[in-house]
C-alpha cells in the first residue's frame, strides 16, 4: 500500500494496472483505446505500463477501441478501456455487442457533455445513453472511490454468475483532473482479489462461431439470461464488497449511499461528485433545524430500485439533481426514480449543471427553498448554474 | 494591528514558521518512511490542526503552468501529512487564455469539490492578469503573491495595503535560467519558491518536492526566487476584525437564482468573447534573412529568385537576378556556390542546387536586363579590365545610365571567364551571351592593350574615376633546383592558351603542382590535350584543397590521380624534366588561416613525369601602377590626397572567385558613384550571424527530397573533348525543395494552426485579427520558415 497524489484519471489506470498485472499468469492484460478529452490522461498512463503478459493496442477510433477489447476479452485477457461523450457515442454498437457477447470488458468514462456546440465539462447524459446496452453502471464520488470501484468491476464482471461489462463512471474535470491523496494496493492484494480469468466461453485453438445467428426464440432465452445476470448484481455486490473489505481494509459503499435520511422529510438525490455538495447542504440545513437528507445512487444498472425505496423511508419531498437530460422528458434518474418513491411524497426533477457548471452549495440552498414553497410535482426544472 | 507582521496568519503556521527541521511525513519515522532525510529529521514535528481548510487560487496563462504550480503547492503540504486536493479550471481555449487553478489544504478528509471562490492564498502568474475579478473573494489580510517585474513593485505595494502582499519577478528569473520555450517563459517552478518563502515553508521542502517530482533543473530558480521575493505584512486592517483570521465571518457570495421551469426556459444569447484583450504579445509577419543570400558574395536575392522559380515565373527570377549579377549563366555554372553552403536544407537532406537553378534561368534565355536609369548627372567612368570585377562594375554603372569606359590587355572581353576557365565548364557562347548584354547598355571598350604607368594616368586623368579590376596577374613561382628545365610552365598559361583555341598537344605525364581550381582546370585540360596520365600534387590533405568538391570529383572521374601531402623540392632532367622530387608531408598545428601547416619531411621520393604545370596561386600585380600612386584601403592616393580611383575584384581583395569579385565590382561600382555626388546605396555584403539558423526552420512541416541531380557526360567520353560537361537541369523541380528561409510563401501554416482561426489571406499576405487574437504564438511556433515573430 502506498498513498500517492493521483487524479481519478490516474487511479482508474493504476486500478487497470493493477487488475491487468494480477492476470499475468492466464491471458494477462487487454485493451484497446483511442484518446478523448477528459480521458486522455488515463489511457497515456496505461499506454505507458509494459504489461507481463499483454499489450494496450493504440486505435484509430472508439468504434475500434471497443471491438479490440472484445477480442481480448474473448481470448482470455482482463480487458479494459476509457472514453466519454461522443467516443462513446461513437463507439456504441459494440458497447451493445460487449454485452450481448457476454464479456467481463470494464471501461472507464470520464462523463463529458455531448457536442455539438463542443463543451468538455462533466454531464452525465453520455453513459445514461447507454443505460439500455446491458453493461453494469457505477457513478463514483472521490478519486479513491474511482480507483476501488475498477478493481471490483472486474471481480463483479467476471464473476460466472454475472459475466456483464461494468462502466465506471467519473465526472469530467472535478474528478478525471483533480489531484487527491489515493491509497494505491499493493499488487500482492490485487493478485488476492482477482484470481485468474477463466471465461466459459474462451476462444481457443478450435474455430468456434461467437454470436451468429439468433432466432427469435433463441433470443427471447438470451435476453431471459441477461435480465437474470443483471438481477443477481445486487447480491454478488455484496460478496464483492465483502471480500474487498477482507483483502485492502475498507468496504466500498453500497449501490446507494444515504446520509441523514433516517429522519428526513427532504431528500437530495444525486449521482456522482455532486454527493458531496448534498451533504454540505444536508448539513447547512439540519443547522437551520430542516430535517434534510441526502441520497447518492452509486450502482445506476442495474437501477436499485428497491434499496432506494427503503433508503427513502417516510421522506416527504424528493428533489433529484438530474446532470443529464433526457430531451422531451426531463432528468434520467428522476424519471427511473419517481416509480420508487414512497406513496403520497412530491418528487421534483431539477437538472442542475448541465455542460459542467460548478454546483455550489448555495445553488442547492436556493433548491431547498424552492421544494419548501412546492405544492405539487412541478414540471421538470433546468437549474442554471454555469 | 494585528500580530499578521509575526506571519502568524494561520494557527499551523506557528509550528511551520518556527521550524528550522521539518520531517516530511509528519510520522517522527527517523527517515524510516522513505522519505528524503532532512537535517534534524525524527526530532519531533507535530503539526497543528488546521481549525479550517486552506484554500489557494491560482490566476495564470495557458502555458505559464499554472495548473503545476497549483499541484506544487498541493504537493508541498501533502508532504508534511496534510490533505491535499488540486485541480485546474479547464477550459477549451489554449496558450494565453486567463485559466486559474486550485488547491486546497486540510487536516480533514476535503469533500468539497467546488472551485475556490473565497481563497485565503491567490497566486498571480501574469500581471496583466490583475483585475478586481481576479482578486475576488480575497479577505482582508489573506496572502497576494504577484509576479511582477521589480519596477512596478513600489506602485503596488501601494496598492495592495490590506493584504500580505508578496512581490517576486518571477518571469525574470524563470528566462534567466532558461525555463520555458522559445516564444514563452514557465514561472510556474519559480513562483512556487517564492509562495514556499511567504508561507514559512523550509527551502530543504522546496527541494525535497522537486526532487521527487523531478523538477531538479529549476530548483535554482526557485531557490533564487526564495530568497529574492518582497513581503509586505497587512497594512490596513479594520478595527472590527482585529483577532480574527482572514476569511472568518465573512458574507458568502450570494448566488443568484435561475430555476426556471423547462418550457419557460430561454438561453441567454452567446456574447463574442473578444480574446484579444489577453495578449501580452503578438504576432506579425517578417521578412528574414535567408543564409543563402547572406552567404552570396555577390549580393543576389538567391530566395527570391529561387522562390519565383518554384512559382513557375521564370521570366521574373531572371529579372531578380539581373538586378545584381550580369552572370547568372557563368555563376551558375562556375560559382562555388557559398549559398549552398549556407543553405539550411543541408541539415534535413542536402542544400538545396542553387547554381543548378541559377544556371537553369539564366539558359531559358530571358532578355530581362533593367531599363537604364538617367542620372540626374551623366558621370563619365573608366574601367580597366574586363573579368568579373570590371563587367561587373561596367554593368552596374551603365545601368544607372553613365558613361561607361572599358579597358581590356585581351583581344576579347572576360578576363578570367575567358583565359582562365576551360570550355567544359563555360561554354564560350553562354560567356559571349552575357558580355553581350552588357555591351548593349552602351558601354565601350578597348581591347588588346595592356595598361601601365602613364597610360593609366592618362586614363585618371581623362575620366571622372577609374575602376581597376586586373585581377591577379602575379604568378607564384617555385624557385627550387631545376625550374628552368624545358616542359615546367605556368598553368595559367598553359590555360590561356588552351582557352584562346591553341590547344597544346601534350602527351606522356603531366604533372600539376597545386590544389586550387587552376590546378583542377590545368590537370582536366591536360588530359583532353592528349595527356596519357595526369597526376596533381598537392602539400596538404583533401580536405584542405581550396579546389571546388565538384571539380575535384568530375576530374578523378576523368581519371587525375591525387598525390596528396607531397611538396615539390626540386626538379630533374637532361634540359627538360624527366622527374620531380617529392618530399613527404605530414600536417602540423594549424596557421593562422585554420588550416593544418604542412610541416616537409626528409622523406624524397622522386615522381617520373613529362611535362610540370604550376597552379600554385595567383597575386594582384601593383608594381604596374604609376610610382606615384599608392594603395590604401582599395583606393589609390597620390602624395596624400586620395583620387577617384577604386579597386575592384581580385585586384582588391584577393578573393579569388568570380562571384566574389561580382560583388566587389558592383561595390566599386557604387562607391565611385557615390564619390561623384549621386545618391546610391552601396553594397554591403549582409551579416551572416543574421540569417536564420537551421534550428528555426520546422523541418517537420517538409517532405524529405534528394538534391536533384544534372545529367553529366560519361567520363570517357568528357576527355576527347571540350564539350560541356554538365547538362543542366531540363525543369526547375529543384526550386520547390527551398525552404524559404525568413520568406512567407504564403504556405497556410499559421492559419491552419491558428486555434482562433483569426488569421485571413490578403492579396499579398495574411491578415491577423488582433481582436481576438490571444497572443497564444502558435502561429509563430508553427511558421517553417522563420517568416513571423511575437512582438510585445
Amino acid at each position: 500500500m502506498s498513498v500517492e497524489l493521483l487524479s481519478a484519471n490516474h487511479a482508474a489506470a493504476t486500478a487497470a494496472i493493477l487488475a491487468g498485472e494480477a492476470n499475468r499468469e492466464a491471458g494477462g492484460f487487454g485493451g484497446g483505446v483511442y484518446p478523448i478529452t477528459p480521458q486522455t490522461e488515463c489511457i497515456e498512463l496505461l499506454c505507458a505500463h509494459d504489461f507481463t503478459k499483454g499489450e494496450v493496442v493504440r486505435v484509430e477510433s472508439e468504434h475500434s477501441a471497443m471491438a479490440v477489447c472484445m477480442g481480448f476479452s474473448l481470448g482470455g485477457a482482463r480487458t479494459f478501456t476509457a472514453s466519454a461523450s461522443n467516443g462513446l457515442a461513437y463507439m456504441c454498437e459494440n458497447v451493445f455487442s460487449a454485452a450481448l457477447y457476454r464479456l467481463p470488458v470494464v471501461m472507464m468514462a470520464a462523463n463529458r457533455t455531448l457536442g455539438p456546440p463542443w463543451n468538455i465539462w462533466v454531464d452525465h447524459g453520455d453513459s445514461l445513453m447507454l443505460r439500455d446496452s446491458g453493461w453494469i453502471q457505477f457513478f463514483c464520488e472521490d478519486n479513491q472511490e474511482v480507483l476501488d470501484t475498477t478493481l471490483l468491476a472486474f471481480r463483479l464482471a467476471e464473476d460466472p454468475r454475472i459475466l456483464l461489462p461494468v462502466l465506471v463512471n467519473q465526472d469530467a474535470f472535478v474528478l478525471s483532473h483533480t489531484m487527491m491523496q489515493t491509497d494505491i494496493p499493493s499488487q500482492e492484494q490485487v493478485d488476492r482479489f482477482l484470481p485468474p480469468l477463466h471465461l466459459p466461453h474462451q476462444i481457443g485453438d478450435s474455430p468456434v462461431t461467437i454470436g451468429g445467428l439468433d432466432f427469435p426464440h433463441e433470443t427471447e432465452v438470451h435476453r431471459k439470461q441477461h435480465a437474470e445476470a443483471m438481477d443477481r448484481v445486487f447480491e454478488v455486490y455484496e460478496e464483492v464488497r465483502r471480500e474487498f473489505e477482507e483483502v485492502f481494509g475498507r468496504k466500498p459503499e453500497g449501490p446507494v449511499v444515504p446520509y441523514q435520511l433516517e429522519d428526513a422529510d427532504i431528500v437530495f438525490v444525486s449521482m456522482g461528485t455532486t454527493g458531496s455538495t448534498v451533504r454540505t447542504l444536508v448539513d447547512r440545513a439540519r443547522e437551520k433545524g430542516i430535517k434534510a437528507g441526502g441520497l447518492r445512487i452509486r450502482i445506476f444498472r442495474p437501477f436499485p430500485g428497491e434499496a432506494i425505496r427503503s433508503a427513502l423511508g417516510g421522506a416527504k419531498k424528493i428533489a433529484v439533481l438530474d446532470r443529464n437530460i433526457s430531451l422531451g422528458l426531463g432528468g434520467v434518474t428522476w424519471s427511473e426514480l419517481k416509480d420508487w418513491a414512497p406513496e403520497g411524497s412530491l418528487v421534483q426533477d431539477y437538472m442542475i449543471g448541465l455542460g459542467g457548471g460548478d454546483i455550489r452549495p448555495e445553488h442547492l440552498e436556493s433548491l431547498l427553498e424552492d421544494l419548501q414553497k412546492l405544492e405539487h410535482e412541478m414540471h421538470p426544472k433546468i437549474v442554471e448554474v454555469g | 494591528m494585528i500580530q499578521a507582521s509575526k506571519g502568524l496568519l494561520y494557527p499551523w503556521e506557528k509550528e511551520l514558521c518556527g521550524l528550522t527541521r521539518f520531517c516530511l511525513t509528519a510520522t517522527n519515522c527517523g527517515g524510516k518512511s522513505g522519505c528524503l532525510p532532512l537535517a534534524g529529521c525524527g526530532e519531533g514535528y507535530n503539526p497543528e490542526v488546521m481549525t479550517k481548510p486552506l484554500e489557494i487560487r491560482v490566476h495564470g496563462r495557458g502555458g505559464q503552468g499554472g495548473v503545476t504550480c497549483a499541484k506544487l503547492l498541493a504537493s508541498f503540504f501533502a508532504r508534511v501529512g496534510k490533505s491535499v486536493q488540486t485541480f485546474g479550471d479547464y477550459a477549451g481555449e489554449r496558450s494565453g487564455a486567463p485559466v486559474r487553478a486550485f488547491t486546497r489544504v486540510s487536516d480533514q478528509a476535503i469533500t468539497n469539490r467546488n472551485k475556490v471562490y473565497e481563497p485565503d492564498e491567490i497566486l498571480v502568474l501574469d500581471p496583466t492578469l490583475l483585475s478586481k475579478e481576479v482578486l475576488n473573494g480575497l479577505g482582508e489580510g489573506g496572502r497576494l503573491l504577484l509576479n511582477v517585474p521589480e519596477p512596478r513593485w513600489e506602485e503596488l505595494e501601494q496598492r495592495f495595503l490590506r493584504f500580505q502582499l508578496g512581490l517576486v519577478d518571477a518571469t525574470g528569473i524563470a528566462r534567466r535560467h532558461r525555463i520555458g520555450t522559445r516564444s514563452l517563459v514557465i514561472v510556474n517552478t519559480t513562483i512556487a519558491g517564492a509562495y514556499a518563502k511567504m508561507a514559512g515553508l523550509p527551502f530543504d521542502l522546496v527541494e525535497a518536492t522537486y526532487q521527487a517530482l523531478g523538477f531538479m533543473s529549476n530548483l535554482e530558480a526557485a531557490r533564487e526566487a526564495y530568497n529574492g521575493v518582497q513581503v509586505w505584512e497587512p497594512r490596513e486592517w479594520p478595527k472590527e476584525r482585529e483577532g480574527l483570521s482572514p476569511g472568518e465571518g465573512r458574507a458568502l457570495e450570494k448566488v443568484e437564482k435561475r430555476i426556471e421551469s423547462l418550457p419557460a426556459h430561454r438561453l441567454s444569447p452567446p456574447t463574442p468573447l473578444k480574446t484579444g484583450s489577453w495578449k501580452t504579445q503578438q504576432p506579425v509577419y517578417t521578412e528574414n534573412l535567408a543564409p543563402c543570400n547572406a552567404w552570396c558574395p555577390a549580393g543576389n536575392d538567391v530566395v527570391g529568385f529561387i522562390q519565383a522559380a518554384g512559382k513557375g515565373d521564370v521570366e521574373e527570377a531572371a529579372r531578380i537576378l539581373a538586378r545584381t549579377t550580369p552572370f547568372p549563366g557563368v555563376c551558375g555554372r562556375v560559382c562555388p556556390a557559398p549559398c549552398m553552403e549556407g543553405c539550411n536544407r543541408r541539415e534535413l537532406d542536402g542544400a538545396v542546387q542553387i547554381r543548378g537553378l541559377e544556371r537553369w534561368v539564366a539558359d531559358q534565355g530571358f532578355d530581362v536586363v533593367p531599363e537604364k536609369a538617367v542620372p540626374p548627372k551623366v558621370l563619365d567612368f573608366g574601367v580597366v579590365g574586363s573579368g568579373p570585377a570590371g563587367l561587373s562594375a561596367a554593368y552596374q554603372l551603365a545601368l544607372r545610365g553613365h558613361r561607361v569606359r572599358l579597358y581590356e590587355g585581351e583581344k576579347e572581353l572576360g578576363g578570367v571567364l575567358r583565359t582562365g576557365i576551360p570550355s567544359y565548364r563555360l561554354p564560350r557562347e553562354v560567356l559571349d551571351r552575357e558580355v553581350g548584354k552588357i555591351l548593349e547598355l552602351g558601354v565601350e571598350t578597348e581591347t588588346g592593350r595592356f595598361l601601365r604607368f602613364e597610360e593609366l594616368e592618362m586614363l585618371a586623368r581623362n575620366h571622372e574615376a577609374l575602376i581597376l579590376a586586373t585581377g591577379l596577374q602575379s604568378l607564384r613561382k617555385l624557385e627550387v633546383d631545376g625550374a628552368e628545365l624545358e616542359g615546367i610552365e605556368q598553368g595559367i598559361g598553359f590555360l590561356h592558351r588552351v582557352n584562346l583555341g591553341e590547344c597544346p598537344e601534350l602527351s606522356g605525364h603531366v604533372v600539376v603542382l597545386g590544389g586550387g581550381n587552376t590546378a583542377m582546370d590545368c590537370a582536366r585540360s591536360a588530359l583532353r590535350c592528349g595527356a596519357e596520365r595526369v597526376t596533381v600534387v598537392y602539400r596538404r590533405t583533401r580536405l584542405e584543397m581550396p579546389a571546388i568538391r565538384e571539380e575535384i570529383r568530375e576530374a578523378e572521374e576523368e581519371g587525375v590521380q591525387l598525390l596528396l601531402q607531397r611538396q615539390p623540392i626540386g626538379f630533374e632532367g637532361n634540359r627538360r624534366i624527366e622527374r620531380v622530387l617529392l618530399a613527404e608531408v605530414e600536417m602540423g598545428e594549424p596557421d593562422e588561416s585554420g588550416r593544418r601547416r604542412p610541416v616537409v619531411t626528409e622523406r624524397v621520393e622522386p615522381l617520373a613525369c613529362d611535362h610540370v604545370l604550376l597552379a600554385l596561386g595567383q597575386s594582384r600585380d601593383l608594381e604596374v601602377l604609376p610610382e606615384s600612386w599608392k594603395v590604401h584601403e582599395q583606393r589609390v592616393s597620390v602624395h596624400g590626397e586620395v583620387l577617384p580611383i577604386f579597386l575592384a575584384g581580385d585586384y582588391a581583395t584577393g578573393e579569388g572567385t568570380v562571384t566574389h569579385a561580382i560583388g566587389h565590382g558592383r561595390r566599386a561600382a557604387d562607391l565611385a558613384m557615390k564619390e561623384l555626388g549621386e545618391e546610391v546605396e552601396v553594397f554591403e555584403r549582409p551579416d551572416r550571424a543574421r540569417a536564420v539558423p537551421a534550428t528555426d526552420i520546422r523541418f517537420d512541416h517538409f517532405d524529405r527530397a534528394a538534391p536533384t541531380r544534372m545529367p553529366v557526360l560519361d567520363p570517357g567520353e568528357r576527355v576527347r573533348s571540350f564539350e560541356e560537361v554538365n547538362g543542366g537541369f531540363s525543369r526547375s523541380l529543384e526550386a520547390h525543395r527551398c525552404f524559404s528561409c525568413g520568406h512567407c510563401t504564403r504556405c497556410d501554416t499559421c492559419l491552419v494552426y491558428c486555434p482562433e482561426g483569426i488569421i485571413r489571406r490578403q492579396e499579398l499576405g495574411y491578415e491577423v485579427d488582433y481582436s481576438y487574437c490571444k497572443g497564444c504564438g502558435i502561429c509563430v511556433e508553427e511558421c517553417p520558415r522563420e517568416a513571423m515573430e511575437m512582438t510585445q
